[in-house]
């Protein structure tokens, strides 16, 4: 391949993953504040790994899609799923910050819950 | 213009401090970055000066001083005196820090100069901060119990700083003969994991009872008339090791009169215990040297912080965070410094590159493993109100729990080392 359409096809491939992130950026943000997610993400992180690894009792997270994370964080304020310790770090998340931290974790590499 | 100062750096310097806000002058002229050093590599420290230099993704000059190449946490050295886990994956090493941005300088620091902003370090070199993370956890009070002291740590281990004295108590464990009898002196309050002496109980009880030695007795003589999940634990004891354990509050005991670390006996008020297997001395415990001499602390021994931000009350360049913090209603736990190491770093990156911050958070969850698939829990999510950090919902396992829920409380506490470890080290 000639060196003129390389350097267009990356061209192409940049615009094009420029624009993808763009969407999912925008996407995100128009459901929770990423930065604010990344933030409250911190306490998450102390057992569910950011890497996504699981290991004895504690799950993946990353990569949920978000109404799913929503759902199951939205349960666990309400006492519906039964787990102590996410009980009590869910009773103190607003809406926006549920909402935050599914954008978050959603922006983040996909790998299906486990 | 300003004395001899090399007319490059400086100007790096300024542009740096005018790009980051313009929120200080860097500690030190001809130093390119604001600077933040952090003593001390536990679970404070090292994820204080990791989410700091991450985050912060390059404009600051994160240094963590720790004289340790690798760290034995505290959480789960008890499993280790179990048998439950090896020396090795309690023990973790600093590596992985450099990659984010943490330059690590292997030095004890000697002393703290909070008006020249500086802290001096064992070979004599000062370096300046602008800001300070100081997170050297507890000192050990060695004239608290009568007859021992420092001297006596070999003969009566503590194992109260993981490391070496964790192993010598496993050491002086696996000896105990059939029969041998096995003291703990318990520590008063606040002191670092309250259910800590606990869960050693219940595993040393785990060790011998599971090597044919459940003939063997462990006597706590405690100063506390109440301990951490003691209805749970005393429970456990009754149903896993009975006639082996023996808790004893002080209108029983009436205090420690005195050790003899020659004849490892113990005279209490109430009796003597000569010639005891093992002597487990858990004296009572105070911040760090280097946070005291510095003036941080207040006449408890701890050092008082704002709940907002755990800056310390004593000087707002300064962060004291983990067990030498009086962090009000969490406990001195790994996971309460992992926690407040956070709040600290964000309203540390708000200071000096503009970042933007949000309310404080703290979490806390203890597990405690009494025998095998047998773990209890208890923790809290806590806020700021009015001015402390108070719980806002707590929660502790029941009595009479099923086995199942137990055995997933153990699983989930493998899985938070797992996590807590990586959060910290990698």
């Amino acid at each position: 391949m000639a060196p003129r359409s390389i350097r267009k096809q990356r061209c192409a491939i940049a615009i094009s993953v420029a624009f993808v992130l763009t969407c999912s950026v925008s996407a995100a943000q128009a459901e929770g504040d990423i930065a604010l997610g990344e933030y409250l993400a911190s306490e998450c992180v102390t057992c569910h790994q950011i890497t996504g690894r699981t290991s004895g009792g504690i799950p993946a997270i990353i990569g949920w899609p978000e109404d799913l994370f929503v759902s199951v964080m939205q349960a666990y304020r309400n006492k519906e799923r039964d787990n102590k310790v996410m009980q009590a770090i869910t009773s103190t998340l607003s809406d926006a910050d549920i909402h935050a931290l599914a954008a978050y974790y959603g922006s983040l590499k996909e790998q299906p819950p486990q | 213009m300003v004395n001899g100062i090399d007319r490059r750096n400086f100007l790096i310097g300024t542009s740096a401090a005018l790009g980051t806000l313009s929120l200080g002058a860097p500690a030190a002229l001809g130093q390119a970055k604001l600077r933040v050093i952090v003593i001390g590599g536990g679970p404070g420290g090292a994820t204080a000066a990791k989410y700091i230099a991450r985050d912060s993704k390059g404009a600051l000059d994160v240094v963590l001083v720790e004289p340790a190449r690798q760290f034995t946490t505290c959480f789960h050295s008890n499993l280790y005196l179990g048998g439950f886990k090896s020396f090795e994956s309690i023990t973790h090493r600093y590596d992985k820090l450099a990659p984010y941005g943490v330059s690590l300088n292997h030095q004890m620091a000697h002393a703290i100069d909070r008006d020249k902003k500086t802290v001096r370090l064992a070979d004599g070199t000062s370096l300046p901060y602008d800001r300070l993370v100081v997170a050297p956890g507890i000192d050990l009070k060695y004239d608290s119990v009568p007859g021992w002291g420092k001297e006596h740590e070999e003969k009566m281990p503590h194992a109260w700083k993981a490391g070496p004295q964790t192993r010598l108590l496993k050491a002086q464990l696996d000896a105990v003969p059939d029969g041998g009898l096995i003291v703990m002196i318990a520590p008063p309050n606040p002191f670092r994991c309250p259910p800590g002496p606990y869960e050693r109980v219940s595993m040393m009880a785990h060790a011998l009872k599971n090597t044919g030695r459940a003939d063997c007795r462990i006597v706590i003589i405690d100063p506390k008339k109440k301990f951490s999940k003691q209805g749970l634990f005393q429970e456990g004891w009754e149903q896993h090791y009975p006639g082996m354990v023996e808790w004893l509050d002080p209108s029983i005991h009436e205090g420690v009169k005195s050790v003899d670390p020659a004849t490892n006996s113990v005279v209490t008020g109430f009796e003597t215990y000569s010639n005891c297997a093992l002597v487990n001395v858990i004296p009572a415990q105070m911040a760090g040297k280097i946070a005291r001499d510095a003036g941080l602390a207040d006449q408890s021994g701890f050092c008082p912080v704002k709940a907002e931000s755990m800056q310390s009350e004593m000087d707002p360049n300064i962060y004291v965070i983990g067990d030498s913090s009086i962090a009000d209603a969490m406990p001195k736990s790994g996971f309460a410094a992992n926690s407040q190491a956070k709040v600290a770093a964000m309203m540390i990156r708000g200071e000096l590159t503009g970042a933007r911050t949000f309310p404080a958070r703290y979490a806390n969850t203890c597990w405690s493993l009494i025998d095998t698939d047998n773990t209890v829990k208890v923790g809290a999510r806590y806020a700021v109100k009015d001015h402390k950090i108070a719980p806002l919902e707590t929660f502790i396992s029941q009595n009479g729990e099923s086995t199942d829920l137990r055995r997933q409380n153990q699983e989930e506490n493998l899985g938070w080392y797992t996590g807590i470890t990586a959060d910290i080290f990698s």
